[in-house]
């Protein structure tokens, strides 16, 4: 589908490409706030730092003077990191404000964003939460105060539901409940879990089971359940005597015979009775060569090994 | 801006011939085909007309093996489940997990109706391996499915020789074929080098014919039962009025195809080449997907970046004028990236900034200059938003744990 997005987004994406005058993109030496959100394995990342004007006294009244990001992902992502950093820097925030700042808040600023897209603001929210915490610590600010939701979850790390996008149980319950996600295409939208194999929708601890949880409904059901193709077979090698054997009748009487002709034979496999083997040879004029060869090979191995045996040049 | 239309595996501009030849089947030949009157004959003879260039152009088969349909993804349909229902004694699927979804879609339906569905898989060069396809092969194997010519990279797979293989090792397995990305751009005949072939898919609008035609090949004599029911049209093998003008078209495009494989598509595969080592020149940090396979089309070049994702290189690109596609999880409507991709084992670092470039005879040496122009500044663009791009020293730069 053609791109749906806003000219707020257009904009700031081609800016943000072309370096033009007062972008964001960059990085902070020695930071006073430092987060990461996504990874390249996911299909977007954002590294996000901010500086501060320290107050003499009182570090909950320091104020947010640049911000600057570096981001990998799609049009977008890469707007939306752009937003991220207008917003504090236009607002003279302190980061306990900035806690205030969500994804929505970005969607906003962006004049929109498609369904499949809000992901892009839900990782901006992130990084930006990460990174005022960083500060926290760095200042010596008990951020507990204001968010101790979030530092109990920075504290353990928690059972992934999600694989394909390493989605913690504590981070999709957060957020879940903080975005007032119903569905699971809409935990896909804006969080990218269970946008990949599907394998988490509906196994047990999945997505809908979280749903099912927090909102005590059965939300519709989406999609079907994808079956694990199994594709371990029973063990389907033929004996070992028989592989052993006609090993043994290529090495003793049929590879000499080739190299005679300049040619030569390579065993790929046996599937009961048949012997698939890759013939080369240097009678390369003659036509039939290659039906030559295998009836060669074929007559040997049914004499010396199983009347059966048939050949299949590879 | 003039438009570069550089995505022509994605769909492909009509030809000013094959619109000709469908322009009177619009207007005065508008007639049912199964139709008594004298007047129907027309449209009734185009159809049969049709059907015999078409099958001159795959080998000089008899016409009556081709039924048309609405498209690619159709005939695919027919093929596989047609099979199935005719072969009720025979239990087992093999095709490949780099198939076009209109077969890997069925193959995973196929896997939850009970059949034991064999997905073989690729070498990181994107090559089928004939030793895992031979073991694969048992007395329950009832069908194999396996493309010609992949549709994102451009890899062409050995179909006439696993065919030939399947028969020896058991004529009662049915052989089908996906030829859509093949038709015009390789070698296609069904009477020499693919006549263990007994099922075989295309559509027009990989052609240069438009969008909503497809055609079928049935080999006589295989277990085959129709998929869409409800007419006598095709002789009871597939329902539906003939829709007489795409059918008109189809041919002349397959005609036109089939002509250029020679000269047409060595000027293609010169411009494809010259834009490949030119990028991999100009671009540091470039992988060319499926570069290490024997065969690829001559008109396909499937890229990856390391360090940018695909999405914004194609929105770049398209402000420049050039039509391109990405298999990055961003433009696939999922959130994974290109399961053609991943079953390469396409660098993690790389897979999310794919991007296809297919040429077609349209194609001229003012656009591939133009895209050399542009696209090495607009990777550079991305690359110095990245996190993963280190500027100073120009190459790629991860943290520490990537999958934190």
């Amino acid at each position: 589908m053609p791109w749906e997005y806003s000219d707020k987004v257009l904009q700031l994406f081609q800016d943000a490409v072309r370096g033009k005058a007062g972008t964001h993109m960059g990085i902070i030496e020695n930071p006073d706030g430092f987060g990461e959100h996504g990874s390249i394995v996911c299909g977007d990342a954002l590294r996000f730092s901010f500086r501060v004007k320290r107050h003499p006294t009182d570090p909950t009244r320091d104020v947010i003077t640049e911000a600057r990001y570096q981001t990998f992902g799609c049009t977008s992502a890469i707007a939306a990191s752009e937003a991220l950093c207008a917003l504090l820097e236009e607002g003279q925030k302190t980061p306990i404000a900035a806690l205030h700042v969500t994804n929505q808040d970005l969607i906003e600023y962006l004049g929109g964003l498609p369904d499949q897209k809000i992901h892009c603001s839900v990782m901006g929210a992130e990084a930006l939460q990460t990174a005022v915490i960083d500060w926290a610590q760095k200042r010596g600010v008990d951020v507990a105060d204001f968010l101790p939701q979030l530092i109990k979850e920075e504290q353990e790390e928690g059972r992934i539901v999600c694989r394909c996008f390493a989605a913690s149980e504590p981070y999709l319950r957060r957020k879940i409940r903080e975005l007032g996600l119903r569905t699971i295409p809409e935990i896909t939208n804006a969080l990218k879990a269970g946008g990949g194999c599907t394998t988490c929708h509906h196994q047990p601890g999945g997505l809908q089971d979280l749903l099912d949880e927090i909102w005590g409904t059965h939300a519709p059901v989406d999609s079907t359940p994808t079956v694990a193709i199994d594709k371990a077979e029973a063990d389907r090698l033929s004996p070992y005597q028989l592989g052993k054997r006609v090993e043994q009748v290529i090495a003793t009487h049929i590879r000499s015979l080739l190299r005679a002709e300049g040619g030569d034979i390579e065993l790929v496999d046996i599937q009961e009775d048949r012997v698939y083997c890759r013939l080369t040879g240097t009678c390369s004029a003659c036509p039939g060569a290659d039906q030559t060869l295998k009836m060669l090979v074929e007559r040997h191995l049914k004499e010396l090994v199983d009347e059966r045996l048939r050949v299949i040049a590879v | 801006m003039d438009t570069i239309y550089v995505d022509n595996n994605a769909t492909t501009a009509i030809a000013p011939e094959v619109l000709a030849a469908m322009l009177p089947y619009f207007t005065d030949q508008y007639f049912n085909p199964s139709s008594m009157y004298d007047a129907a004959r027309s449209p009734a003879e185009a159809i049969e007309q049709a059907r015999q260039t078409i099958a001159h152009c795959l080998g000089g088969v008899d016409p009556d093996q081709f039924l048309f349909t609405g498209s690619a993804t159709e005939s695919n349909n027919a093929a596989l489940f047609g099979t199935v229902q005719a072969n009720p004694q025979r239990r087992q699927v093999i095709t490949t997990a780099v198939e076009h979804p209109s077969v890997l879609e069925i193959g995973k339906e196929l896997a939850r109706r009970g059949l034991d569905v064999t997905f073989l898989p690729v070498d990181p060069n994107g090559e089928l391996e004939l030793e895992t396809f031979i073991k694969a092969l048992s007395s329950e194997t009832l069908m194999i499915s396996i493309m010609l010519a992949n549709n994102e990279t451009g890899i062409c797979y050995p179909v006439a020789e696993m065919a030939r293989i399947a028969k020896e090792t058991d004529p009662r397995i049915i052989v089908h074929t996906d030829a859509t990305q093949a038709i015009g751009k390789l070698e296609v005949n069904l009477a020499t080098h693919l006549c263990h072939v007994d099922l075989f898919s295309f559509s027009g609008h990989k052609i240069h014919a438009p969008k909503g035609v497809g055609a079928l090949f049935v080999r006589r004599g295989t277990r085959w039962r129709p998929f869409i029911l409800g007419g006598h049209q095709e002789r009871g093998r597939r329902a539906g009025t003939e829709n007489v003008p795409y059918i008109v078209g189809l041919a002349k495009a397959c005609e036109l195809a089939v002509a250029g494989v020679g000269d047409e598509q060595i000027r293609v595969r010169r411009m494809r080449d010259r834009l490949q080592v030119t990028l991999e020149e100009s671009i540091p940090a470039i992988e060319v997907n499926g570069k290490g396979a024997r065969e690829r089309l001559p008109n396909t070049l499937n890229l990856a970046f390391h360090g940018v994702e695909g999405e914004a290189i194609l929105y770049e690109l398209s402000r420049h004028g050039i039509c391109a596609s990405s298999g990055s999880a961003c433009t696939s409507g999922s959130l994974a990236p290109s399961h053609v991709l991943q079953a390469m084992k396409v660098p993690f670092t790389a897979i999310h900034g794919s991007l296809r470039i297919s040429l077609s005879r349209y194609t001229t040496e003012t656009e591939i200059d133009r895209i050399i122009q542009v696209l090495p500044e607009i990777i550079a663009n991305l690359r110095r938003l990245s996190p993963y791009w280190d500027d100073r020293n120009n190459c790629l730069a991860l943290p520490d744990d990537p999958a934190g």
